[in-house]
């Protein structure tokens, strides 16, 4: 067979037509049958795609539509429009929490890969107890995070924790981790990378754990430097898994409301204030529900644009 | 034949037709819009009656014994009895209310009522208060309490407890500094000032992740200078004369250093441990703290005098806690039957200490058991003639706009924070939270 007829035969065989010709077309009882089977499958299906719809599409609808209306908690109150979403991004209150939005998913998303991808390579090498020190490490993610804000409140809220007379005995004076607006933001942004890195640890450590050694034998031998080999070999070859969990966490993060709120209630005066924050003190504590539904929704909006960016960057990992 | 249970027997179609079954009785089970309200006649449901944690654990226990011992007349509904926590209690009550399966009578946020009787679906309690008259229990409210529950539609909801905010002050801290409870606001200053120089703040308090009281205290300290938040007509007022001479002056005790610089952010845990650590030598907070404080500084804690502001007044803020009556319910004269006597009967939640508020009916604070508690004493001594409410200086009556704009919300907290940040000058603080109380109110 020459190349062209190969290549001719593999077409037609991807159409669904057989290399020896097309051949007889099926019977129409096969065709029938076919038919009745997929039937049974989408009926089979509806059940579940009914539930679907109840639990998940039901009340995003809903929420939609609360937002384009002026109701409360009780009330749905009257259509409205577009003007709770106008009203909202014309105020400052909300671009202020899409900055720290953003800030405080760089940091965590970043911060957290960069340190559960270092503990991930250190506990490749031979280190004592590493079960046991993998263990402990996955405890700021695996302690309920009221826990975790109670402990870090006991750490830095008031001059006499820990921190702060630490940093006094250090010369910094009376440091203000929480009553300070930047120093709180830096706090918040500290407290979400101490409370991820370890998801980001067993991501970093399983695709680490994926890659070929003889990849790495093969790069000594041809005499690569450590950093050569972690940034030609080790990063392309993790770099799904990287993307995948860079998705997930910027989702984590967007989305995170107990880190936040238990630690600093979203204060002083608003500092560390995120987008979903807002929107819960919209809707709970300030009884605005249409407004406080289209702050989610301008959210769930710019979430889902990140994570189409993100997953085409995982396509061009796979087909390069 | 006799039918027998076979694989065979459970056929595709029979297996599509109970899916189908069960999600379409799920999906009416979700859209049903739940009984609705009903009139004044008897009925054999039993009325639900849904009560927060008020107190320590034995709280719920008793209150669940007083209300399942009621015994209704022929033709009125028996009582369940349903605690909900305070962990999204507003989300509890308002999806309950909204799908008509909430509560006949109910216990709440100290502003609910006011929220649901603005939606209708408040029964009001005039009726239930005239029939008080005739049996004692109208005449047995403390001065001035039931005046808070009137709205211009009548009572939304009858008081139940008492959440107040009063000074208090380490006695062996002010011994120590050589200086004699305050009377007054420059009085206070002067404590504030001595305390300083033992590296203790005078003005203590809070306003960080879920504590209020921040914002509380100075709403406080504007009507015990004869302002506050609303005028007469129930409109925003806050850029007043009184209240920038309030603020001014917390500033001052702010920008001296009285205040801890942390306090902005302190969540109530932080502030009995700033107590606890004897950093705190006076300030302001609820009338438990002593208790939550405990240990050994809880027996140095004493409730503090209320301070005369240069305008020759004395003020602070109470939050009477109520119990409200829906218009959800299986008898109305059911819900007002069950009221009656569980306010008949409910002085036990007192007299055994369960750590409720502070009581709304003189007799049960004239039992013996309150009256050998100093705090309560001096509280409803001192305190309870000079408190306003959220409604001060125009009124005492609370209403919607309370519960909307005030009560909690993200203003209150902002303006708290920027006066104990001490960056920002009164005028602008106050202009900042009036501007945003009216934003709210649109």
């Amino acid at each position: 067979m020459s190349t062209e007829s190969v290549a001719g035969a593999l077409k037609k065989a991807r159409n669904g037509v057989g290399v020896a010709g097309s051949g007889r077309s099926p019977s129409s009882g096969k065709r029938n049958r076919a038919m009745s089977h997929t039937w049974t499958f989408l009926l089979f299906a509806i059940p579940s795609l009914l539930l679907l719809v109840l639990l998940n599409l039901y009340p995003v609808i809903y929420a939609g539509w609360q937002s384009l209306r002026n109701g409360d908690l009780i009330d749905a109150g009257a259509f409205v429009g577009f003007t709770n979403y106008v009203d909202v991004v014309q105020q400052p209150g909300f671009w202020h929490a899409a900055v720290f939005t953003l800030v405080f998913t760089v940091v965590g998303v970043f911060g957290s890969w960069a340190a559960g991808l270092g503990l991930g390579l250190l506990l490749r090498t031979k280190i004592p107890a590493g079960g046991l020190w993998k263990v402990l490490l996955l405890l700021p993610w695996v302690v309920p995070t009221v826990v975790s804000a109670t402990s870090w409140n006991w750490l830095v809220a008031t001059p006499q924790s820990p921190l702060p007379e630490l940093a006094k005995a250090l010369g910094f004076g009376n440091v203000l981790f929480l009553a300070d607006p930047l120093l709180a933001q830096i706090t918040v942004c500290v407290f979400k990378v101490w409370i991820s890195f370890p998801f980001m640890m067993m991501m970093m450590s399983s695709a680490l754990a994926s890659v070929d050694t003889t990849v790495y034998e093969a790069s000594k031998v041809d005499g690569a430097g450590t950093w050569q080999t972690f940034r030609q070999i080790t990063l392309p070859m993790i770099s799904r898994t990287t993307y995948v969990s860079w998705i997930l966490m910027t989702i984590f993060c967007v989305n995170d409301f107990p880190t936040i709120f238990l630690l600093t209630g979203g204060g002083p005066v608003n500092a560390t204030q995120s987008l979903v924050v807002l929107a819960y003190q919209t809707v709970f504590q300030n009884y605005q529900v249409g407004p406080g539904v289209a702050i989610a929704f301008l959210m769930t909006i710019v979430l889902v644009i990140i994570s189409v960016l993100l997953y085409r960057q995982i396509r061009k990992v796979n087909i390069e | 034949m006799a039918s027998e249970s076979t694989g065979a027997a459970f056929t595709r179609r029979g297996f599509l037709g109970l899916a189908g079954g069960v999600a379409a009785t799920t999906l009416l089970a979700a859209c049903s819009g739940g009984s609705g309200g009903s009139g004044g006649g008897g009925s054999s449901k039993p009325l639900k009656f849904w009560n927060m944690p008020w107190g320590n654990t034995e709280f719920n226990k008793l209150d669940k014994k007083i209300t399942l011992a009621y015994k209704p007349k022929s033709g009125l509904p028996s009582a369940t009895y349903q605690e909900i926590q305070w962990a999204n209690f507003t989300q509890t009550f308002s999806s309950a209310v909204a799908s008509n399966t909430g509560p006949a009578v109910s216990s709440g946020g100290g502003t609910q009522a006011f929220q649901f009787a603005h939606q209708g679906k408040i029964a009001y309690a005039d009726s239930l208060l005239d029939s008080w008259k005739s049996n004692g229990i109208y005449d047995d409210f403390l001065e001035g309490l039931l005046e808070t529950m009137k709205t211009d539609d009548g009572y939304a909801a009858v008081p139940y407890n008492l959440d107040v905010r009063c000074s208090w002050y380490n006695k062996t801290l002010l011994s120590q500094a050589g200086v004699d409870v305050p009377t007054s606001w420059d009085e206070y200053k002067q404590v504030c000032a001595a305390l300083k120089k033992n590296g203790v703040y005078g003005f203590g308090l809070g306003s960080g992740a879920g504590n209020f009281t921040g914002s509380h205290i100075l709403t406080a300290f504007m009507i015990n200078n004869g302002g506050g938040l609303f005028n007469k007509k129930k409109e925003p007022d806050c850029v007043t004369s009184e209240n920038e001479e309030a603020m001014e002056y917390v500033l001052e005790l702010v920008k001296n250093g009285y205040s801890d610089p942390a306090a902005a952010t302190y969540t109530s845990a932080n502030v009995q441990s700033q107590w606890k650590a004897k950093k705190f030598g006076y300030g302001w907070d609820g009338a438990g703290l002593a208790a939550s404080v405990g240990g050994d500084v809880a027996t140095d804690m004493v409730v503090g005098d209320p301070l005369t502001s240069p305008s020759g007044k004395k003020g602070g803020i109470y939050f009477p806690n109520n119990i409200m009556m829906y218009k959800n319910t299986p008898s109305q004269k059911g819900s007002e039957a069950f009221l009656t006597y569980y306010y008949k009967n409910m002085s036990k939640l007192w007299t055994q200490k369960t750590g409720i508020g502070l009581p709304p009916l003189k007799s049960i604070a004239d039992t013996s058991v309150l009256k050998a508690d100093p705090v309560t004493v001096k509280i409803l001594k001192d305190w309870n003639p000079i408190y306003g409410t959220w409604a001060a200086p125009g009124g005492k009556g609370l209403f919607y706009n309370i519960a909307n704009t005030v009560d909690g919300t993200q203003p209150m907290i902002n303006f708290a924070q920027s006066i104990l940040g001490g960056k920002t000058d009164a005028k602008t603080a106050l202009t900042t939270l009036q501007n945003a109380i009216e934003g709210l109110m649109k």
